[in-house]
């Protein structure tokens, strides 16, 4: 495979930042030019394992997101029979719990819970970042941020799903639906928080906003948090839920919210950078997609040709040279000095 | 007399059957048991009557009851003059639209005294006697003062009933708009809402769930500063003198919200998406119904789109052997 641009782009940064040492670079080269150009071949030979195969979120992810989920649907199910008192399953709904006035006080203790969850993401994604940056391994395209990729990808991505394009197109880490859905979330927490807390605190609320803005802002609030709470759930039930349940090569259900771990048909198909750089880093991946590459006779014709055109591995090369010369010179410095 | 007899009633002239009992355990166990009839029903000159057209007015003197504070005949009149120059003053017999108007006992019946005020503790009587040698004005002077000294206001959702009674009645309310508009009278922008604006209120929502302590109509629109006068007083939020009157709202918030400032103030308590009354709103609801509605249909949308796409290249339902991808390609175009 003739890696393309975006590729070597995001692998040579990859091989730079974990500075990936010579013999493995030699094996990934040898890999990647053995890789068929049509990918769909790779993805649709490989073996996966339901529950996953490669490594994606950290046990803090996961928590977040059990988190989020069990508050976000307890508060959905508590707070839809407070909005909607007069329908007929409302009334049964509340007095089941002991009342309104007990469904209102589970309604905001999950609501705590939920903040809570919040504001640990937000210290992992921070943190975590942060630590990246410091190592000298953050990439902005292996992270949740929008970037203009994104929408190169989206509209490669309906070229494709349209019988135009042969190849979904290569996508990172997080693609662009993940991101939408990720912000959408992340918008819709922000809403909710401020909405129920105008709720909770209006005079709090009303104390530090303008005074033509107050009064319509808590209109604003109380139509808000309702609206965007229908939004979520329905965005939930049919969008998300069909993405990670429902959908063709998901069905049952992906396990990655519980082991962490995505299939690797999966990686292939939809985050194959990322995919790139699972290759990079683990020796025995290289060693089952030769074997299947191999035993399959998928093995690219033009492989010669392919690995000459791969100049990112050269360069790597190169640059462990340069660096190995620099560390040795840093030495002899060193040295003298002392 | 003849009220006293169980069987006292007729079928009047639109064929309703009506009884002219009056319980006399019962009567003699109300605020007013000692009224004598005339007192109240003046009207009655002779005996056996005459059909009665007239009705109870409140502002007669008890001829039979001393006011001990005065000395007079003790009598309702001050009230309800009060009463009349409210916005829901009117005459007794009063025709028109402002028959449509509460009078007095459109709110109040002559209620029974409670178990509680016609039993006072022994303690109590046998320190009054030691003075008052008639034990039975020891009684009275309990029963009276008990009372009065309790609560005795109704609770909050009573009063949104009572208030309900005529401003949630869309038939009145918009006889009294049409009149108003015709006339050019001044009234008020949310008097047609004003009953179904406040249920869908955080009050109102409160107060449906059962809670007691939340702001009902009275708690905003009668004054705090002395509020059993102020229900009978009742202003258009447009006189200076209303609670609910602009300059006067911090106050009225700050009965229960103790930090209310004017911002505070400014929420509207009768919140509504009607055009002519709150354009922001009516269009916030709008601009939110087309943005959920578009979202979720491009959201399923792409789900759709996705899934035939991914089919096309052969992708199944359940991941099997290893695979999903299991299902024969159906693209025509020759792979790349």
């Amino acid at each position: 495979m003739k890696l393309s641009n975006d590729a070597n782009k995001v692998l040579g940064t990859f091989l730079r930042q974990y500075k990936i040492p010579t013999e493995d670079v030699n094996d990934l080269e040898e890999i990647v030019s053995m890789m068929p150009e049509d990918r769909k071949q790779i993805y649709k030979n490989v073996q996966s394992n339901p529950v996953g195969d490669l490594f994606r979120y950290s046990v803090h992810i996961r928590i977040q997101h059990l988190l989020t989920f069990t508050t976000f649907l307890l508060l959905a199910f508590t707070g839809l029979p407070i909005h909607y008192n007069d329908a007929f399953w409302a009334v049964p709904f509340n007095d089941l719990l002991g009342g309104v006035e007990v469904t209102r006080v589970i309604h905001r203790t999950l609501a705590t819970w939920m903040v809570l969850s919040m504001v640990y993401h937000l210290f992992t994604v921070i943190g975590g970042t942060l630590q990246k940056m410091v190592e000298g391994k953050f990439d902005i395209g292996r992270s949740i941020l929008p970037i203009l990729k994104d929408a190169r990808d989206f509209a490669a991505d309906m070229a494709y799903f349209a019988g135009q394009r042969d190849n979904r197109p290569e996508m990172d880490k997080f693609m662009y639906k993940q991101k939408i859905h990720y912000f959408a979330a992340a918008f819709g927490n922000i809403v909710m928080v401020i909405s129920g807390s105008s709720f909770l605190f209006p005079e709090f609320w009303n104390s530090i906003l303008p005074p033509d803005i107050a009064s319509h802002f808590q209109e604003m609030m109380r139509l808000s948090h309702p609206h965007e709470a229908l939004l979520a759930l329905l965005v939930i039930a049919f969008w998300h839920w069909y993405n990670v349940h429902l959908a063709p090569g998901r069905f049952p259900m992906q396990w990655t919210f519980l082991t962490g771990k995505l299939t690797r048909e999966h990686q292939i198909e939809e985050h194959f950078l990322e995919y790139l750089r699972c290759l990079a880093s683990l020796p025995e991946e290289r060693s089952y997609l030769r074997e299947v590459l191999v035993s399959k006779g998928l093995v690219s014709a033009t492989k010669e040709i392919d690995a000459r055109q791969n100049f990112l591995f050269d360069q790597h090369r190169q640059w462990i040279k340069e660096q190995t010369e620099l560390g040795a010179q840093g030495d002899v410095l060193e040295d003298r000095q002392s | 007399m003849c009220h006293k007899y169980p069987k006292m009633g007729r079928v009047d002239d639109e064929g309703f059957q009506k009884a002219y009992y009056v319980i006399p355990e019962v009567f003699s166990k109300t605020v007013h048991r000692n009224v004598p009839c005339r007192d109240c029903h003046y009207y009655i000159k002779q005996l056996p009557h005459r059909p009665v057209k007239e009705g109870v007015r409140c502002d007669r003197e008890c001829h039979s009851i001393e006011n001990p504070s005065t000395g007079k005949p003790f009598s309702h009149k001050p009230i309800y003059d009060t009463f009349k120059k409210s916005v829901h003053g009117r005459e007794k017999l009063e025709t028109g639209l402002d028959n449509d108007k509460p009078y007095c006992i459109t709110c109040h019946t002559n209620p029974l005294y409670n178990k509680e005020e016609e039993a006072p503790p022994k303690k109590i009587t046998d320190r009054c006697v030691v003075c008052h040698e008639d034990e039975k004005f020891a009684f009275k002077w309990y029963n009276h003062t008990s009372r009065r000294i309790r609560e005795v206001k109704r609770d909050t959702q009573d009063i949104i009933k009572l208030c309900s009674r005529c401003h949630a009645d869309q038939e009145l309310l918009a006889r009294h708009k049409k009149d108003a508009d015709d006339t050019g009278r001044e009234i008020g922008e949310k008097y047609t809402i004003a009953a179904e604006s406040y249920q869908n209120s955080f009050h109102g929502k409160v107060a449906k769930y059962g809670n007691k302590q939340v702001a009902n109509c009275l708690s905003c629109h009668a004054s705090p500063d002395n509020y059993y006068m102020s229900v009978h007083e009742l202003r258009p939020s447009r006189d200076p003198l209303s609670p609910v009157n602009k300059n006067n709202r911090v106050k009225t918030c700050r009965q229960c919200h103790k930090t209310a400032d004017a911002n505070y103030a400014a929420i509207d308590p009768h919140p509504t998406d009607e055009k002519e009354l709150n354009e922001f709103n009516y269009y916030a609801e709008i601009i939110y119904g087309i943005v959920g509605d578009t979202a979720l249909a491009l959201l399923v949308g792409l789900s759709l789109f996705e899934t035939i796409g991914r089919k096309r290249d052969g992708i199944a339902w359940v991941l099997r052997n290893g695979t999903t991808w299991r299902g024969r390609s159906r693209r025509k175009r020759k792979s790349a």
